[in-house]
């Protein structure tokens, strides 16, 4: 029992007035610049770093860590109802929710979202505070070797999230592909179709092409469609879904926790992964895979369940070993550095306060922002009254303002015009924009990951299948690549024997 | 109802930006004849590196005390891209009225332009010193599994060692790569995207050894996680004062981080010395100590002139000691 004393002397900490005022304060931004497009919080922490210098280390955290996971709540509203991802972590919800809110079931997605992420998200800090002390050894196995297979598992499922054509969707990702080339080859420092530009030494960031592509592109596509586009839903409706829908999504609830918490903990990966992750696993999972795209409730509960468990597990690497998981946790470790604490393999003993301050503020934040995410939607509806005269510009100001903020770069303000073009245009001849988004940030991923590994492996690239997690990876890897040639082959086995067909469902039931 | 006063906002909004483009515009011209209303509104500090890392932590310390002396805000402004570079090209470009400053990094001077091509390069003489901050050692640690305790171990191993860098033309894989060729073993450039994923790479067993900045290695230093073989200083480190330097093991490569603050080129004399003594005045507040102390960053407040020197000297050096040893810090094409 010793080992829950300092547990429970956390919440004393979180309870503390000031911490629950700056918890609320936290998971209301995050909410708000999850809802708008563009500012996410990486970029949103940035610009309140300098706001923490004067409170307690803990306060300050607790503050920038409600930010985060209030941000992927926010994210899934614009998501259902506008199509449009408030955050890269709502991307795949886009797919599922828009749908249902056309058939007039934006409540329903919503509220799915909600319960998913605070079930998520509970189910994530329950387990840090188990996992957190022996998560240690686990989380560095993942070298080089293990990302490579990681991107590359990644970028298969690329293939399955796209609905539509498949040849389409393989040209968007090796466009993605290739984008991710661009820049200053880490390894040799070459130039690569930089076209002597600086800015573009480092490469296209992430945050333009996603702004561009599904913002501005999408803007622009609905404005030339408006006449023909569906109106959106006037109201949410019954936003606690009905017994058979929770029913339904209850299996992708579960496993998108489970799936989002392992996900957050691995170095590089995160929200946005675990919720592509998800989505891919529903669809492969369900009984019928085409209802997915046109409205399936798990695939809104499974990624935003996924993104939320993740947001809160991608604290254990740097609490536990002092390493970001991704870029809005290094700005995590920058606030605690500010505030003279180090976080590394000692700061669980050193400092419980604040270890246990922070996570035990999660339980609050979360319970918070449950209770404001079913009301409040009512309010982030109305935007959907507003005219799309308006509306679109307003929205596009936002998404440049929020891609100015990122780097204080017009460069990359043009970069989101740049792209919004191209996301118009891929909408506009049928090219789904997700498997460019993706493969461009698996891409770089995987080349660095592979040239790493080859290096330390002495160029054997045997050396892949001596490490016990890569090889394990790679055998899915093969086994995810196999499977749609081995189930047409069984269906067309099942097709000659139907009575086969009834025995073989049931199987999947079990 | 609703336009009347929205168009009296936007009109009074429109002619209020003109009001101050044409006082901002006054301002430009009036800047270099009278310097002594210095500053004038808020003094930009602009970061060449993302907000967290040491640079902009540096730049949010110096920027807090100096903005009190100084009588006016300055925010800082992170602009991330190439080492820096963009960064430093941008400042350069700016107006001479220290109204935008530079917290620039000596590698970006003494070692990058090794690793790019010339006219990505940045030169030091673009710009003047206002003066120097802090030197940031960096440090050779091992892993565990390495068996590394010194540099004697490692030197001894008579095997292919693989060791981490923080990316292609820093001070890290240059200190590395000279003293792998001094000491005549064999090693393998891989380069990270900075020291954090390097030190997990020591930590998980990826890679052997790696160099990085001393308050990044600290923690695990500390925890006993990797062993600190040698730091790359002239002197030692007093935050490490048991670990050897490079010098002292028989190396000539002495490589750390040095950070100063920075103006365009051509800046009144006046205007420099109002920045120079609000600067002064933060480093040495306790404050600013206790900050430097936390980071392990060795403070190093030394003029203008001869943080332009010593970071030619080291330039020179560096590209000596990269010619004689025929390295290519772009070595793994």
């Amino acid at each position: 029992m010793d080992f829950l004393n300092p547990v429970i002397n956390g919440f004393a900490v979180v309870l503390e007035p000031m911490n629950l005022l700056y918890c609320l304060i936290g998971v209301v931004i995050g909410m708000l610049i999850g809802v708008l497009p563009g500012l996410g919080p990486a970029a949103t922490i940035a610009i309140l770093l300098p706001l923490t210098y004067n409170v307690e280390p803990v306060t300050a955290i607790i503050m920038l860590a409600g930010i985060f996971y209030g941000a992927q709540y926010g994210g899934t509203i614009t998501s259902v109802l506008l199509r449009l991802p408030g955050e890269a972590s709502s991307v795949v919800t886009v797919f599922d929710g828009y749908q249902m809110a056309k058939q007039g079931r934006a409540g329903t997605a919503l509220g799915l979202a909600s319960i998913g992420s605070f079930i998520g998200g509970t189910a994530a800090i329950i387990g840090l505070t188990f996992l957190a002390p022996i998560v240690a050894s686990f989380a560095l196995d993942f070298g080089p070797a293990e990302y490579t297979a990681l991107a590359l598992l990644g970028i298969l499922l690329v293939a399955t999230i796209s609905s539509g054509s498949k040849t389409k969707a393989l040209i968007a990702a090796a466009l993605g592909l290739l984008l991710a080339t661009v820049g200053r080859d880490i390894f040799t420092g070459e130039n690569r179709f930089t076209f002597g530009s600086l800015e573009l030494a480092d490469g296209i960031d992430f945050v333009p092409i996603a702004m561009g592509i599904f913002g501005l592109g999408e803007i622009m596509y609905n404005l030339e469609e408006r006449h023909r586009a569906a109106k959106a839903p006037s109201a949410v409706a019954n936003v606690w879904p009905s017994r058979s829908d929770l029913k339904q999504a209850s299996g992708a609830i579960g496993r998108g926790s489970v799936l989002g918490f392992f996900l957050g903990i691995l170095p590089g990966g995160g929200a946005t992964i675990a919720s592509m992750a998800s989505y891919a696993m529903e669809k492969k999972r369900a009984k019928q895979p085409e209802r997915f795209g046109k409205g399936a409730p798990e695939g809104v509960a499974g990624p935003e369940t996924a993104n939320n468990a993740a947001a809160t597990s991608s604290f254990i690497p740097l609490l536990t070993l002092g390493i970001p998981a991704n870029a809005t946790m290094a700005l995590m470790f920058g606030a605690l550095l500010i505030q003279g604490v180090t976080p590394g393999p000692q700061l669980v003993e050193q400092d419980p306060g604040l270890f246990w301050g922070v996570v035990n503020s999660m339980y609050i934040g979360n319970i918070l922002l449950l209770i404001m995410s079913l009301p409040l939607v009512g309010i982030f509806v109305k935007i959907l009254r507003v005219r799309a005269a308006i509306l679109a510009p307003i929205t596009a100001l936002i998404t440049l303002l929020g891609a100015y903020t990122i780097n204080n770069s017009m460069f990359d303000v043009t970069l989101v015009v740049v792209f919004g073009i191209v996301g118009y245009l891929m909408k506009k001849f049928g090219f789904e924009p997700g498997p460019l988004v993706l493969a461009f940030v698996l891409g770089s991923l995987l080349e660095s990951s592979l040239r790493r590994a080859l290096l330390v492996f002495g160029g054997d690239p045997l050396g892949f299948f001596s490490r016990p997690i890569s090889a394990t990876l790679l055998i899915v890897f093969v086994l995810v690549a196999a499977l749609p040639g081995i189930r047409s082959a069984l269906a067309k086995r099942k097709t000659t024997v139907p009575a086969q067909t009834a025995a073989t469902e049931i199987k999947e039931k079990v | 109802m609703m336009h009347f006063p929205t168009r009296r906002a936007i009109l009074g909004a429109a002619s209020a930006i003109t009001l101050l483009a044409t006082t901002a515009c006054g301002n430009v011209a009036g800047g270099s004849s009278d310097s002594s209303k210095y500053p004038n509104g808020p003094v930009n500090l602009t970061v060449g590196q993302a907000p967290g890392g040491s640079t902009d932590l540096i730049a949010r310390a110096v920027s807090e005390g100096a903005a009190k002396t100084l009588g006016a805000p300055i925010p800082v402004v992170n602009k991330p891209g190439a080492n820096g570079a963009l960064a430093s090209k941008e400042v350069a470009g700016k107006p001479a009225d220290g109204q935008n400053l530079l917290l620039i990094n000596a590698s970006l001077i003494t070692i990058t332009p090794l690793a790019v091509t010339p006219d990505e390069a940045v030169n030091i003489d673009d710009f003047d010193i206002i003066t120097g901050l802090s030197q940031d050692d960096y440090v050779l640690v091992a892993s565990e599994k390495s068996g590394f305790k010194s540099i004697k171990d490692l030197t001894s191993a008579g095997r292919n060692i693989t060791y981490g860098t923080t990316g292609v033309g820093t001070g890290s894989q240059l200190a590395q790569t000279v003293l792998f060729k001094q000491a005549n073993v064999k090693g393998t450039d891989v380069p990270f995207d900075s020291g954090k994923p390097a030190l997990t790479a020591v930590l998980g067993n990826q890679v052997e050894v790696t160099t990085i900045q001393l308050g990044e290695a600290m923690p695990q230093i500390q925890a006993g996680k990797v062993s600190p073989l040698l730091v790359f200083s002239e002197a030692r480190n007093s935050f490490l004062p048991d670990t050897p330097t490079a010098k002292e093991s028989g190396y000539d490569v002495p490589v750390a981080q040095y950070r100063a603050v920075a103006a365009p080129k051509g800046t009144p004399q006046e205007v420099k010395d109002k920045l120079l003594a609000s600067i002064q005045d933060t480093l040495k507040s306790d404050a600013y100590k206790e900050f430097n102390k936390k980071n392990m960053l060795t403070p190093k407040a030394i003029s203008g002139e001869e943080v332009v020197t010593q970071w030619k000297d080291y330039a020179a050096k560096y590209k000596a000691l990269v010619e004689k040893y025929d390295i290519s810090l772009a070595g793994n094409k």
